[in-house]
């Protein structure tokens, strides 16, 4: 089996994850926390990066998550712990599903185009997950230059429009503000629960969770700055702005001369996002595979289940975005960090080492 | 075995399946498809008040056949009455057949009278339409909105592509305008400020060449033939200022280009000056422009004016001396200073008499003091006290 | 099967039995001493001068044992070999070497007398170079490997001769640096090839079916090559190249895509020409492959892709054109395809005429009839143009092309984003022999970047390619 090298997973850290969080979340933070948007998004990066170097250590121990949990559970348990953790990947996927098609809707059609616009989608999602979660660290070696050019594209397109003093005065949010904002941003940030499913994937090198670690900071200070930027821009109107990166870049002066140039980096992002969006689909289907055996066709079964659940979902849901919103990232958004910060606390605190065979 | 065939070709009968669906859709085009031949490319938008709630005028620009030999834009204008912006829009796809699309729209236009009322009832459309851009500029104009839209331009083949142009970069340099977009106008609105700005577009008439020729080929007395139209001429010198989105007053043109100097606009902008009895004009090379406040004991707007001035004409038919023709006199220098003064004490007396807090003062003191926000933002325009320390200098 | 057997009537009529063809001759002589022989040789593929003279003329004062060994010494071909079976002896007559065959001989003497028939080393159409060397292969097997061998003169290059085709047993010559190649990827290929079971093959291009690991794929995973130049720096870098008997084009292994944007006059040319030459290559291609897809996808779906001015000009063009925009796109397009198709294969001068025909009359009267506009036609002539920046890819890219195309008429804007998305995962997860297609950015070799879309001075590539894991890591000093 083809393992996934450290520098892809660093590559995933800080180019590939960052890109889920810059397109609908700005505009809902904005909301709560107002110009304070920074501290809930902060906060969020710090207890992920904590999750991120958590699961990398984890990861030393050279097991897979499953064989981790069957060391410390036993092997029913194990099988059962790895479907419910299956079964999270798949809700935690449904928001950033719903959050691609209205961006999809939004801004790759100039009118509001039937749904079947969205329906190819998955297809590459069922053709992806078809494979193993292993096969895609290659991918990353592309996305992220991919991602790297439209970020800064997109930034050098939209800094100059931005007036940072907006996020000025600190704390206008008051606590609550915060702390609410903070419950709603939980839901975009599970990326230790991804990395927990690419264990046994990829072999720990020496190093590689602090190496992690602040790859992922270095990701979440390119989404930092890009709040910032994007709060800088819109100030009061914020909230208005559902689709954040592809908004802040067109106040560009050069835009009216040549046009919308910076979709070329809208449409960079967008491929990488793609990408991204799938993972929680594929790493859900990667834990059915380690509950339900490995059957040869099992994987390609599964994929097209429950993408075509998923087409379902879609189509039944698809104007209760907000409601959708509402259920996962104001209620429901408590589930999260069970997955990817208390799983991978008690598995390193109550896992043991791989019992060695002979 | 047949099993393990069939489902060895499954991949290859989904390709297959998977192609007639592509092919089908490419070939029918049928997904509730507007393509670029169904599609009314919006370029100007004008709101004004009616009886019923709305009027809006749209500039629809009209593609020419593949024969045409000149350049330019033609366009047409419709309007449609209602309740909201949105129900003015599906009137003129009523009317037209064509899927009105904001897409390209790069002015709104407010009436008057329109402007009288909170804007944002009417902008709020545009502000929420995501496929509205709100980079798109916008203006109040003297009269209907709709009638300046649906005016004959001298100068453009459309009317919102020569307003358009009074907000060029090159305008703005000279300090007689100071556009506005969307986004712009809107945060300030939502600020906690209030207050916001948009250019004032007044429209002269001009007779047109055509016009003209046929005057004295018909020899009478100047009137036009019904059908002809009357070509206008566009300024926007004058600046409409907003309180809780209602016009509440206009800056001349002396206070809009003060308001440019603030702001620091202005590159090669002129204004005149008097030596003696003598008109004399000055071109500003640097403009370092500025509003600050300071809050102890009370709020104090601090407003600053560096410029760097060369002397550009003078009104009498003097002879040319040479290299100090561009050399201002010290005496040009004071009365430019007195002047600019006096400019910027009108535009702050203006503003705080409309309750327009123009440069976004209150915003300044929000964001840097919280408490003392709390204190002053009740009465905060009254209770400012001003400083405006103007400097002019000419290259030695 | 049976063997000689020294009665020379009879050994004489199996082998015409065996190879009844009216062109398969025979010939008697008898020496000054009285030894019959007799000569069964293929007529249209024998030289018969060299025969003569080094067989017959060198036998007719033949006066020696009439043993294999004594006749051979007589003969003064330098090529020569004696063979028993008659299934061997049918095989080199029909490789045009002629079988002497005498009386009381068990065993029968093969004389390398085959007539080669080659054009002049020339120039390749398709690989022009301004600077560099011109040769390029030609349909001979021997001609190509004395071409290779003549640029690497060291005992390391290896040059092995495997046999395919049950009916055509055509030559493939597998040639390697010994040391530099990796050794698994060298018996894999031989492996592979040694493997291929058909009957006749034509040209190389049969021989990349059965290398390939996708050999369904749309994607190349052969390289190839028709300069020597070209393929000795690939044997170099660690490459296993083969040439096949009757094709110009050579192949190597394994291959990397990044290969067909490099042309072999980029190492002859300043560093920065040459990066600036390989980017321009790939932007070209990009263009080629997505500018009439995102003209039709901005056209019917997201019209925001074109700034103002140029949509109303495209409004007006297209205004009276009883097409949607999607089947114009299509429309022009197979029309260029068609036009470039017998272009191709006309005669020369019905070429010129064609494409006259192509260029004036149908172009510029489909855009005054109204049948297509004119942004269209400027278009596909500039996505075609483009295409040509990387010779070697045309087959594969235009049908991306093609496709991308259908999907921008069918899905729209997103459509040409996830079949990206398609094309670059399936790219990136396609190797052969053990080297990813993608590389060196996909795994990303750092090292090999410096000659990759990006070309470095000589001095700082003083390894090979990391991603060929070549034993021999050095290559300068």
């Amino acid at each position: 089996m083809k393992k996934i090298s450290s520098r892809q997973i660093y590559f995933f850290l800080a180019c590939v994850a960052p890109v889920g969080k810059i397109l609908f979340l700005p505009a809902l933070l904005a909301k709560d926390a107002k110009n304070d948007l920074l501290f809930p998004i902060l906060a969020q990066i710090l207890v992920q990066t904590l999750a991120v170097f958590l699961v990398l250590l984890l990861s030393k121990r050279g097991m897979s998550f499953y064989e981790l949990l069957e060391n410390t559970f036993g092997r029913i348990a194990a099988k059962i712990l790895i479907a419910i953790y299956g079964l999270f990947l798949l809700f935690a996927a449904l928001l950033p599903l719903l959050e691609q098609k209205l961006f999809v809707q939004s801004v790759f059609y100039d009118t509001l185009p039937s749904l079947i616009a969205f329906a190819p989608f998955f297809i590459f999602s069922a053709y992806v997950c078809a494979k193993p979660l292993s096969s895609f660290g290659r991918t990353w070696d592309l996305l992220a230059p991919l991602a790297i050019v439209g970020f800064v594209g997109i930034m050098l397109l939209s800094a100059g429009s931005a007036d940072y003093s907006a996020l000025a005065p600190a704390g206008a949010a008051g606590g609550s503000g915060f702390l609410r904002s903070t419950a709603d941003a939980t839901s975009w940030f599970f990326d230790a629960a991804l990395l927990l499913t690419f264990m046994g994937k990829y072999e720990y090198k020496k190093g590689m969770a602090w190496k992690g670690a602040l790859s992922y900071l270095a990701g979440g200070a390119a989404i930092l700055f890009f709040y910032a930027t994007f709060y800088g821009i819109f100030a009061e109107i914020a909230p208005n702005q559902l689709f954040a990166f592809t908004q802040t870049s067109k106040y560009f002066s050069g835009i009216t001369v040549l046009g919308r140039i910076d979709y070329v980096f809208i449409f960079a992002l967008a491929l990488v996002m793609a990408f991204y969006t799938v993972l929680p689909l594929q790493g859900g289907i990667d834990c059915a595979m380690e509950a339900f055996g490995t059957h040869k066709y099992l994987r390609t079964i599964l994929s097209v289940l429950i993408n075509a659940g998923f087409v379902a979902l879609v189509v039944t849901l698809d104007y209760q975005f907000n409601d959708v919103v509402q259920v996962i990232a104001k209620t429901l958004f408590w589930i999260f960090p069970i997955f990817f910060l208390l799983v991978p606390a008690l598995s390193f605190l109550l896992g043991r080492k791989r019992h060695e065979t002979a | 075995m047949k099993l393990r065939k069939f489902i060895k070709t499954i991949p290859l009968k989904l390709y297959f399946l998977l192609t007639i669906v592509i092919l089908y859709a490419f070939f029918s085009n049928d997904f509730g498809l507007v393509d670029i031949q169904k599609t009314a490319i919006i370029l100007a938008a004008a709101i004004d008040k009616a009886e019923s709630g709305f009027s809006l005028t749209t500039q629809i620009a009209v593609p020419k056949g593949s024969d045409r030999t000149t350049g330019g834009t033609s366009s047409v204008e419709i309007d449609a009455e209602g309740e909201t912006v949105s129900d003015c829009l599906s009137l003129i796809y009523a009317k037209t057949g064509w899927v009105p699309k904001l897409v390209f729209c790069n002015l709104i236009l407010i009436g008057e009278e329109a402007a009288k009322e909170d804007v944002m009832h009417s902008l709020n459309f545009f502000l929420r339409n995501e496929y509205m851009p709100d980079s798109c500029l916008m203006a109040v104009c003297e009269g209907k909105a709709g009638d300046m839209l649906s005016s004959q331009s001298a100068i453009d083949d459309a009317s919102s592509l020569a307003i358009n142009k009074l907000f060029s970069d090159a305008a703005v340099k000279s300090g007689k305008v100071m556009p506005n977009t969307l986004r712009e106008f809107a945060i300030s609105y939502f600020g906690v400020s209030e207050s916001g700005y948009l250019p004032f577009v007044r429209a002269s008439s001009q007779e047109s060449n055509q016009s003209a020729q046929q005057t004295a080929g018909s020899g009478s007395g100047g009137a036009k033939s019904g059908s002809q139209e009357e070509e206008k001429i566009y300024s926007a010198e004058e600046t409409a200022i907003f309180r809780g989105g209602k016009m509440v007053g206009l800056l001349p043109r002396e206070q809009t280009f003060a308001f440019s100097l603030l702001k620091g606009n202005v590159f090669a902008g002129t204004f005149n000056v008097k030596e003696g009895d003598e008109a004399v004009t000055l071109t500003v090379l640097k403009n370092d422009g500025g509003v600050s406040l300071e809050c102890k004991p009370v709020p104090k707007a601090k407003f600053s004016l560096d410029l760097l001035v060369r002397l550009c004409c003078r009104g009498s038919s003097g002879a040319i001396d040479g290299v100090t023709v561009d050399t201002v006199p010290e005496e040009s220098l004071q009365s430019a200073q007195t002047i600019v003064t006096g400019y910027v004490n009108d535009l702050w007396n203006t503003c705080r008499e409309k309750g327009c807090d123009l440069f976004q003062l209150k915003r300044s003191l929000y964001r840097s003091s919280l408490k003392k926000y709390a204190e002053w933002k009740d009465n905060f325009l009254s209770s400012t006290q001003v400083q405006i320390k103007a400097v002019v200098k000419t290259k030695k | 099967m049976k063997n000689v057997t020294g009665d020379l009537k009879k050994d004489t009529e199996t082998l015409k039995k065996l190879l009844p063809a009216e062109d398969i001759l025979t010939f008697e002589f008898v020496s000054d001493r009285g030894l019959k022989f007799t000569v069964v040789f293929a007529d249209p593929i024998t030289d018969k001068e060299l025969l003569g003279e080094q067989v017959v003329r060198a036998l007719s004062h033949f006066d020696g044992k009439p043993t294999a060994a004594e006749v051979g010494k007589h003969i003064t071909s330098p090529e020569m070999k004696t063979e028993k079976s008659f299934e061997k002896l049918a095989a080199e007559v029909l490789a045009g070497n002629p079988v002497l065959l005498w009386e009381g001989m068990d065993e029968a003497v093969i004389a390398g007398t085959k007539k080669v028939f080659t054009r002049a080393i020339s120039e390749p159409s398709t690989d022009v170079a301004v600077k560099g060397p011109r040769e390029g292969f030609i349909e001979d097997v021997k001609t190509n490997t004395s071409l290779i061998r003549r640029r690497l003169k060291t005992g390391e290059l290896k040059i092995e001769m495997l046999e395919v085709g049950r009916r055509s047993k055509t030559f493939i010559a597998v040639c390697y640096l010994e040391g530099t190649a990796v050794k698994k990827t060298v018996e894999d290929i031989k492996k592979k090839i040694r493997e291929i079971d058909i009957d006749v093959v034509p040209d190389s291009s049969y021989i990349t079916h059965f290398l390939a690991s996708r050999p369904y794929s749309l994607v190349k995973q052969i390289g190839t090559t028709e300069k020597p130049d070209i393929f000795c720096a690939k044997l170099a870098e660690g490459r296993v190249g083969l040439i096949v008997d009757g094709s110009p084009i050579a192949l190597t292994a394994p291959y990397m895509l990044v290969e067909d944007f490099q042309s072999s006059e980029d190492y002859f040319v300043p560093p920065y020409r040459a990066t600036f030459t390989r980017l321009l290559r790939l932007f070209a291609l990009i263009v080629a492959i997505y500018l009439p897809a995102f003209y039709v996808a901005g056209q019917l779906f997201k019209l925001q892709l074109f700034p103002v001015k140029l949509l109303l000009t495209i409004a007006g063009s297209i205004r009276d054109i009883p097409f949607s925009p999607s089947l114009e796109m299509l429309l022009v397009l197979l029309v260029l395809e068609v036009l470039n198709e017998a272009s191709i294969r006309m005669p020369k001068y019905v070429g010129m005429a064609l494409s006259v025909v192509g260029a004036l009359v149908l172009g510029e009267t489909a855009v005054s009839a109204g049948f297509v506009s004119t942004p269209a036609i400027i278009i596909i002539a500039f996505s075609g143009i483009g295409l040509y920046a990387v010779p070697n890819l045309i087959e594969q890219t235009s049908v991306l092309r093609l496709a991308m195309l259908l999907i921008a008429g069918s899905v729209g804007t997103y459509g040409i984003i996830l079949l990206t998305a398609f094309t670059l995962l399936y790219l990136v997860t396609t190797e052969n022999f053990g080297t990813p297609l993608f590389s060196p950015f996909s795994p990303l070799v750092g090292r090999d970047l410096r000659d990759s879309l990006f070309k470095y001075n000589l001095g700082s590539l003083p390894t090979r390619p990391k991603t060929l894991k070549s034993p021999n890591k050095r290559r300068l000093g």
